[in-house]
């Protein structure tokens, strides 16, 4: 996507090492930092199971499943983001670019609207879950039927994901229009999207589908290098073309799925990871991919603790943070000379 | 309005519950509390509530008349309550900070069972902290949230009596107003969009009670938006603005607003306003609410200092 040359010639190995060190640092600020100020002792105790009760149940149940989750859905949306951006061979492409949000929202808005959010704890992760994948495949049936063969016009699945999200979005916002006050409220509160509702359970249910899917795009490294240039160069080099792009659309979107099912949108991450490695460390997917999955959860998990710690108890909305410091961030990565 | 009146509904207290622990050998015998709350969820107190918090700021209000106060540990960064001023706060009662509530240590949580995605309740209720879900939306919901709020914190007899109290102003409204003639009332909640109040909202019953009748009251939507159109069509004696929550409600600014200020009753100063804080919260203030809207709705009745 970007040609110019990076701006750092690191071995892979090393870009590898600083993000998980980052990563791990921003672990420790995720659970060292909270609206309660504790100190890192205490921390360090509540880890290991001693403490008082309300402290332990502050590091171990709040802060660190939502810790995890947040490095978890930042991964998926950063690596999501990196693949649509590669298979679409368009900077703008995002995880959502294929109606995987606008779905999401529409299953998630069904079941406050029905009521059925508010008597089934997993109804709500459920219906977003469902309605995303739902919104994928009416994405692809369409791009299949317009474009009138057995191969995929990626310029028709751009326009397909275009209008099905815009389609959608009309639908949750005519449904929210004869809702009620509080329906409405809370379905905003969803899509404005959060890592408060955290539990381990969700954590454990995102990291099972975060590794295969991760294995699985980071296989397709290569491949994506291809078609990134084009898919009749990708072809001619022996590249399966029509199989890499379900393989990884597929992917992608499914873990992009998963990751709004429990978190709800969260914007940006997705579309401005990928681009900040690219500047920072060359477009090669082999390095690519494993980096930005890496750098989104790094990002996330830091972007969420600052929503929890500045304003004490007031937390800030998510993408309220992200696109605060992620565009200064990324401004500043863009500044440097052009040189070829 | 959006995050003051909310419903308030409450509770089912288990009728024969209430009546055994109220005689003096049940009482005796066990302090545990059981009642239902307005989600169907049976909430257990070993313990009348000594460390509550109230993500409700209307219930705040309540848990304050049913003196009740000392009993609150924490609050959000809605209320307005003076009493609970100096407590710390926890955020927003719809997405308040989880570890700010665990620190404080509750043995009851009083949360908005208008939250459709029900994140407080399981978030806390997983971590064994009890939340008590509670419904604000008429009349009823309010008697029944003062009569389980007494019942969690073990003031049983105060709550009967703001019951009491609460029901003999609204009785007393009523007195004042049989006979006079109905005036067709437009409550604004909003001005812009035009929100007001439907159907089944203590607002709307307290207009009824008060010598008025809402002209969206068919309204299946607790609170509907309107068009000017709608409003115009219907044509109010009197628009009631509620002061103190919102600025565009201030009296100068709303009768400068393009549509409002041609209504038939802008022009012929039929604008009557009411304290934001006794009419937009479901709690212990709606005995003053109905007065003041009384007053509001037939001004001749304030000058007859028969009561008040």
């Amino acid at each position: 996507m970007t040609h110019a040359r990076p701006l750092l010639d690191w071995p892979l190995s090393a870009r590898l090492g600083v993000l998980v060190i980052g990563t791990v640092l921003a672990l420790v600020a995720a659970v060292r930092l909270g609206a309660v100020s504790l100190s890192m002792s205490a921390v360090v105790d509540a880890l290991a199971g001693r403490g008082d009760p309300a402290t332990l149940i502050i590091v171990r149940e709040l802060r660190l499943p939502r810790a995890l989750q947040a490095a978890l859905v930042g991964g998926a949306l950063a690596v999501s983001g990196a693949t649509f951006q590669a298979l679409l061979r368009n900077p703008l492409a995002e995880p959502y670019t294929l109606g995987v949000s606008s779905g999401a929202a529409a299953g998630a808005v069904a079941m406050v609207v029905t009521g059925w959010a508010s008597r089934l704890m997993w109804a709500l992760p459920v219906g977003a879950f469902v309605g995303a994948v739902a919104s994928m495949l009416l994405v692809f049936r369409i791009a299949f039927r317009v474009g009138g063969s057995r191969s995929l016009d990626t310029r028709v699945l751009l326009l397909a994901g275009v209008v099905v999200t815009a389609f959608l979005v009309a639908l949750v916002w005519l449904v929210l229009t004869f809702a009620d006050t509080e329906s409405v409220r809370s379905a905003i509160f969803w899509m404005m999207g959060s890592d408060a509702g955290a539990s381990w359970r969700g954590v454990g249910i995102l990291a099972a589908c975060f590794v295969p899917a991760l294995i699985v795009l980071c296989a397709l490294g290569r491949s994506l290098n291809l078609l990134s240039i084009g898919e009749a160069t990708a072809a001619h080099l022996g590249t399966s073309v029509e199989a890499t792009k379900i393989a990884a659309f597929g992917t992608a979107t499914l873990l992009t799925a998963a990751a709004v099912a429990v978190s709800g949108t969260i914007g940006f991450v997705g579309l401005i990871v990928p681009h900040a490695i690219r500047l920072l460390w060359g477009s090669d997917h082999r390095g690519l991919l494993p980096c930005a999955a890496l750098a989104g959860a790094v990002f996330l998990a830091a972007a969420d603790t600052l929503a929890r710690y500045v304003a004490g108890a007031n937390e800030l909305p998510i993408g309220v943070v992200t696109a605060l410091i992620g565009v200064p961030c990324f401004v500043w990565l863009l500044r440097r000379p052009v040189t070829r | 309005m959006f995050f003051e009146v909310r419903r308030l509904g409450i509770i089912a207290a288990l009728a024969g519950a209430a009546c055994v622990a109220d005689s003096p050998q049940a009482a005796t015998t066990s302090r545990a509390i059981v009642v239902v709350d307005d989600a169907g969820d049976t909430v257990q107190l070993a313990a009348p509530a000594r460390r509550a918090i109230s993500l409700i700021p209307s219930a705040t209000e309540t848990i304050i008349a049913l003196g009740a106060v000392d009993r609150l540990v924490g609050r959000t960064r809605y209320d307005v309550a003076p009493q609970v001023e100096e407590l710390p706060s926890v955020g927003g009662g719809i997405d308040p900070s989880f570890e700010a509530i665990v620190a404080l240590r509750p043995d009851l949580v009083i949360g908005w069972d208008s939250d459709k995605r029900r994140t407080t309740r399981l978030k806390l209720g997983a971590l064994g902290i009890p939340v008590f879900s509670l419904r604000t939306q008429d009349t009823a919901d309010v008697f029944h949230g003062i009569g389980s709020l007494g019942r969690l914190f073990g003031r049983d007899s105060a709550a009967a009596a703001l019951v009491g109290s609460i029901r003999a102003k609204i009785v007393g409204v009523r007195a004042a107003v049989a006979g006079l003639p109905t005036r067709r009332v437009l409550f604004v909640v909003y001005p812009d969009p035009p929100m007001t109040v439907g159907h089944d909202t203590f607002i709307d019953e307290l207009i009824g009670t008060a010598g008025g009748s809402s002209i969206f009251s068919e309204s299946p939507k607790p609170w509907p938006t309107v068009t000017m159109e709608e409003i115009i069509r219907r044509n109010p004696d009197l628009i009631i603005l509620p002061q103190g929550e919102f600025t565009a409600n201030a009296l100068s600014q709303f009768r400068q607003r393009p549509g409002w200020r041609d209504l038939t009753a802008v022009r012929n100063g039929s604008v009557a306003t009411v304290p934001a804080d006794l009419t937009q919260r479901p709690g212990a203030n709606i005995g003053d609410g109905a007065i003041a809207l009384e007053f509001a709705i037939h001004p001749e009745l304030r000058h007859t200092g028969a009561r008040r």
